[in-house]
């Protein structure tokens, strides 16, 4: 059996180019090293789910946050703008009458974003990205302008008083970031979360693309369980992989889920490298900084599939990272809670890098979120991992589920670095699709969307 | 009743760099100034009898070249001494050695790196030249008037189109190097070059300075290119004092304003800027006196501007919102301090060289950042960031033989400090100095003759600088170019007919630069500047 392309990994990313050249009537061997996510965190493009035929539910919670303040008060957050104006309206009649705006304005940058993601990234001098920001009007063009260095802890102070609101809102500026709400770049990151999502909703839906797309037969496509040891090159070309079993499998195009570093600096020979980009692929950051812990036998009361959200105010939020800055977990963290195919999953914000028996007894975790999560009480915990076991499990740099940092300095025409921005890379044939690339993780599937049709356009 | 084509409002050293201009185009310019002497804060004075002192800011290097150059200030009193050094203790109580010092010679600065890090040495020539290019390419925006990339009008729409054009003659690689600049925290930006940690925590404090954000804050990267745009043009090469003191640099800048015809009138407290049907008429004074003019500039900061001597009732609804959110928090504070003798450095004891240049208490990226984080929540940094020079080392005239003037930049010190400023507060940030000094120079307590701390809360009561923020408004990329001080509205004009604002809080923002008093002046003049 000869392949055109040999994809290597499974993350949603992966199986999205996979399915995409496969679909052009490619051979394509995906290479799989585990067995792809049961839950995807994002949004899903309905033009790649349209290109690929498929069916999917993405979950709809209502509400789609549940924030909890310490005095046992809560702030249900729902997909209805008027409904949510009610609840907020409870805690502050001033941001209760704020919402509608923020919303609209938000989703009016969201919708700017929805468009340049579909796309390999365009450096901002390039005039139908000018034209684009120039659709947004007036309005549109100071709040983008003001709103991508902004910390996003400015943007909300400009907005609301409540801390509760401003707490579960900014949560999405800082998730898996090694920066507080007072960074600056943070409300970038608040928007990148929005994009996608309906006018009032700021909080990615979870799906089940990846498990979808494992499953759909199609013609072409090639699955095989296998470590990848070496991307193979010849005469700075492509022309397969060598597999931890020590067969080697050739194809003209490599396509690598993994990340940047792993892909240029360890699966390939980084003598083919510039030194210069060699270097510059090292100093790619991506730090975790949250741990994950799945309960089993939690009882909350009200709906169970939205987000349960601890993150009581924009200075709880920046305590939580100053512990990290210096290499603590932070006592007091962010909490966020979602049921999950493994049980009820708690993402914990702050941890330092370091798996989960680094940071002492990992029982301080759960009792953390025992005592700050309500109905926690008597559950049992089934599994806890830190940011090196994330690697290990996840493929996650660092435990970095975006593989490269989402900061400015590395996103859009950025991302991850100037030179590869294009899935590209200096060796031909070797291209690269996982979240490290324009847009970035928390859009399931794009990066390999982008990756397909770029490979596909150079064909023809 | 004497009228002038042109009112300016206040005489800070934009104020009067703008009125030098205006003059030397034949314009009747009169600078109205609040205080008994020019210079805003820029200004010296006799504090203790016998110790004269840099009161606020205290160092030169950003003042443009051309300004210097066109306003002939060197014939007008003004009169550069050079600092040579830069000296960072590497730890409190360290031992003899435990310093690092960064020399204006060349080759002995490498020695002093490589003492600490080869690797360090090395990267320091390429770091020095990234940066001196990234300082050209940003050079020539700093004169221009930045257009409204929002607005549909046809000269608006030119210039963008030149703006664009220049940067995308900019070589894409360098390009890049810029947004990166813009967009990352000094501290990662540093991490990329340099492992040496008092290297990383001297070189980024440059990057907070002024600023409410810590040095692992995205967006401080930019604010140490701002503060290596002193360095060059050959003008300067350095940082240095103004013999005299800084107000010697305003009294230059005055000189030069009033041999063009200028004048300049000082204990003239301007009230309100009079507007009528949307034109601004005339300055009132406090006495009543209305200075009546064709154009208004406003030196004063956008805050104390628009919502003080203009009135919220005169200006547009968004236009009010955008000034209201300008951010300015304060976060600087000086203490300046009357010396019987001189510093004794554990780490480089003795009367050397290091004492003529400046000493930064900035050990680590980590110091830097706990300083922030008291700061963060209300509170003066327990152990503070400090950039100290000692004037009278350069320039004897500053102090009594044998005595010494030393001035103390200090951050962080909150404008909204937590229960509020009062005397024991100010009191206490001194003493959080002085027991940080003391760390490195023990005999700094039996020194000391006399004390004087001014707080953000002192800046803005003296000076009128809004929250104490020196840069009138933080340096932040929301608050720059043509966001500064808001959109549509960055290019010295305002919603007022007549009425204009050539102050730090309109782009490029402060520093003892000047820039924007020249080009404020060449946009009224209706010259590209």
């Amino acid at each position: 059996m000869s392949f055109q392309a040999i994809v290597i990994g499974t993350g949603v990313d992966a199986l999205v180019a996979a399915h995409l050249l496969a679909r052009r009537g490619n051979q394509v061997l995906v290479v799989e090293e585990r067995s792809p996510a049961r839950q995807d965190f994002g949004w899903v493009p309905a033009q790649l789910i349209g290109e690929l035929g498929l069916e999917l539910k993405a979950g709809a919670p209502d509400p789609w946050a549940t924030a909890l303040l310490p005095d046992g008060a809560k702030l249900e957050l729902w997909r209805d703008i008027g409904r949510s104006a009610g609840s907020i309206r409870r805690h502050s009649e001033h941001d209760a009458r704020a919402w509608p705006d923020f919303c609209r304005r938000m989703a009016a940058l969201a919708r700017l974003f929805e468009q340049i993601y579909l796309d390999a990234p365009t450096d901002p001098l390039n005039l139908r990205f000018a034209l684009g920001v120039r659709g947004l009007g007036r309005e549109g063009m100071v709040d983008l302008m003001r709103l991508l260095p902004m910390p996003v802890a400015e943007l909300l102070d400009d907005w609301f008083e409540c801390d509760a609101l401003k707490g579960a809102l900014a949560a999405m500026g800082i998730l898996d970031i090694q920066q507080g709400p007072r960074s600056g770049g943070t409300a970038f990151r608040f928007l990148h979360h929005h994009v996608g999502s309906p006018e009032g909703v700021f909080r990615p839906p979870r799906t089940d693309l990846s498990t979808r797309l494992r499953q759909a037969a199609r013609p072409g496509l090639h699955f095989k369980a296998a470590e990848t040891k070496k991307i193979l090159t010849k005469a700075g070309r492509a022309r397969g992989v060598l597999l931890g079993d020590g067969e080697e499998i050739e194809a003209p195009i490599v396509i690598s889920g993994a990340d940047p570093r792993r892909t240029l600096l360890e699966l390939a020979d980084p003598g083919w490298l510039d030194p210069e980009l060699a270097r510059a692929v090292g100093n790619v950051r991506a730090r975790g900084v949250a741990a994950r812990l799945w309960f089993e036998g939690f009882s909350f009361e009200g709906p169970a599939n939205g987000n349960l959200v601890f993150a009581p105010s924009l200075d709880y939020l920046e305590r939580a990272y100053d512990e990290v800055k210096y290499g603590r977990v932070s006592r007091e963290p962010y909490l966020e809670a979602h049921s999950s195919p493994r049980g009820l999953e708690v993402h914990f914000q702050y941890v330092p890098q370091g798996t989960k028996e680094d940071f002492g007894d990992s029982a301080d975790l759960a009792a953390t979120a025992r005592r700050l999560l309500p109905g926690l009480e008597n559950s049992k915990l089934v599994s806890i991992l830190g940011p090196a076991d994330l690697e290990r499990e996840e493929g996650w740099p660092q435990g970095q589920p975006h593989h490269a940092e989402l900061a400015l300095d590395q996103a859009l025409w950025m991302r991850p670095l100037p030179e590869l921005s294009q899935y590209k890379t200096p060796i031909e044939g070797l291209w690269l699709c996982g979240p490290a690339m324009h847009p970035g993780g928390g859009v399931a599937g794009a990066t390999g969307y982008n990756c397909a049709h770029a490979i596909l356009k150079e064909r023809n | 009743m004497k009228s002038y084509d042109v009112a300016i409002v206040g005489g800070g050293h934009n104020g009067l760099v703008c009125a030098a201009y205006l003059a030397r185009a034949g314009k009747r310019a009169v600078v109205l100034e609040r205080r008994e002497r020019v210079g805003g804060a820029a200004m010296s004075e006799e504090v203790f009898p016998g110790f004269r002192f840099s009161v606020f800011s205290y160092v030169v290097s950003l003042l443009r070249p051309e300004i210097i150059r066109e306003l002939e200030l060197p014939r007008h009193g003004l009169h550069i001494l050079p600092l040579e050094s830069t000296l960072t203790p590497l730890r409190e109580g360290g031992k003899e050695g435990d310093y690092l010092a960064q020399w204006n010679d060349h080759d002995q600065n490498r020695r002093e790196l490589a003492r600490h890090s080869p690797r360090d040495a090395e990267a320091y020539d390429e770091f020095g030249l990234e940066l001196h290019q990234m300082a050209r390419l940003i050079k020539p925006i700093l004169a221009i008037a930045p257009p409204d990339p929002v607005s549909l009008h046809p000269r608006e729409l030119l210039d963008l189109a030149r703006l664009a054009r220049m940067f995308r003659n900019i070589e894409k690689k360098k390009f890049n190097a810029l947004w990166r600049l813009l967009t990352m925290s000094s501290a990662e930006y540093l991490d990329g070059w340099f492992e040496s940690e008092a290297l990383k925590a001297t070189k980024s404090a440059s990057g907070i300075i002024g600023t409410m954000l810590g040095p692992r804050s995205p967006g401080t990267a930019y604010v140490l290119l701002h503060h290596y745009m002193g360095e060059l043009d050959g003008v300067f090469r350095a940082w240095g004092f103004a013999k005299g003191g800084n107000g010697s640099v305003s009294a230059a800048i005055a000189a030069s304003a009033r041999s063009s015809g200028a004048e300049i009138r000082i204990r003239a407290p301007v009230q309100k800027i009079l507007v009528q049907n949307g034109r601004a008429k005339a300055a009132v004074l406090e006495s009543g006196e209305e200075i009546h003019a064709d154009v208004v500039v406003s030196g004063a900061d956008p805050r104390r501007t628009f919502l003080g001597l203009v009135g919220e009732k005169h200006l547009p609804a968004e236009f009010a919102d955008a000034i209201r959110r300008f951010r300015f928090r304060g976060s600087s504070a000086k203490v300046n301090l009357a010396l019987g003798e001189l510093p004794n450095f554990t780490c480089l004891p003795g009367r050397g060289p290091h004492l003529r240049g400046a000493i930064s208490v900035s050990p680590s990226v980590a110091y830097l950042e706990r300083a922030y984080d008291d700061a963060k929540y209300g509170e003066i940094s327990r152990r503070p960031y400090m950039d100290i020079v000692i004037p009278s080392m350069l320039d004897p005239a500053m102090a009594p033989p044998g005595k010494h003037v030393m001035s103390i930049f200090v951050q962080y010190a909150p404008y909204h400090l937590n229960g509020g400023w009062t005397d024991a507060r100010r009191e206490a940030l001194g003493d959080a100095v002085v027991d940080t000094l003391a760390s490195h120079a023990p005999n700094i307590r039996s020194a000391i003759l006399h004390r004087q701390v001014v707080t953000p809360a002192d800046i803005e009561r003296v000076v009128g600088l809004s929250e104490g923020n020196i840069f009138q408004g933080e340096l932040s990329l929301q608050q720059m170019f043509f966001l500064r001080p808001a959109p549509a509205w960055a290019r010295y004009r305002t919603p007022i007919d007549g009425l204009w604002q050539c102050g730090s809080g309109t782009h490029p923002g402060g520093g003892v630069m000047g820039a924007s008093g020249r080009n404020a002046a060449a946009a009224i003049l209706g010259k590209r500047a």
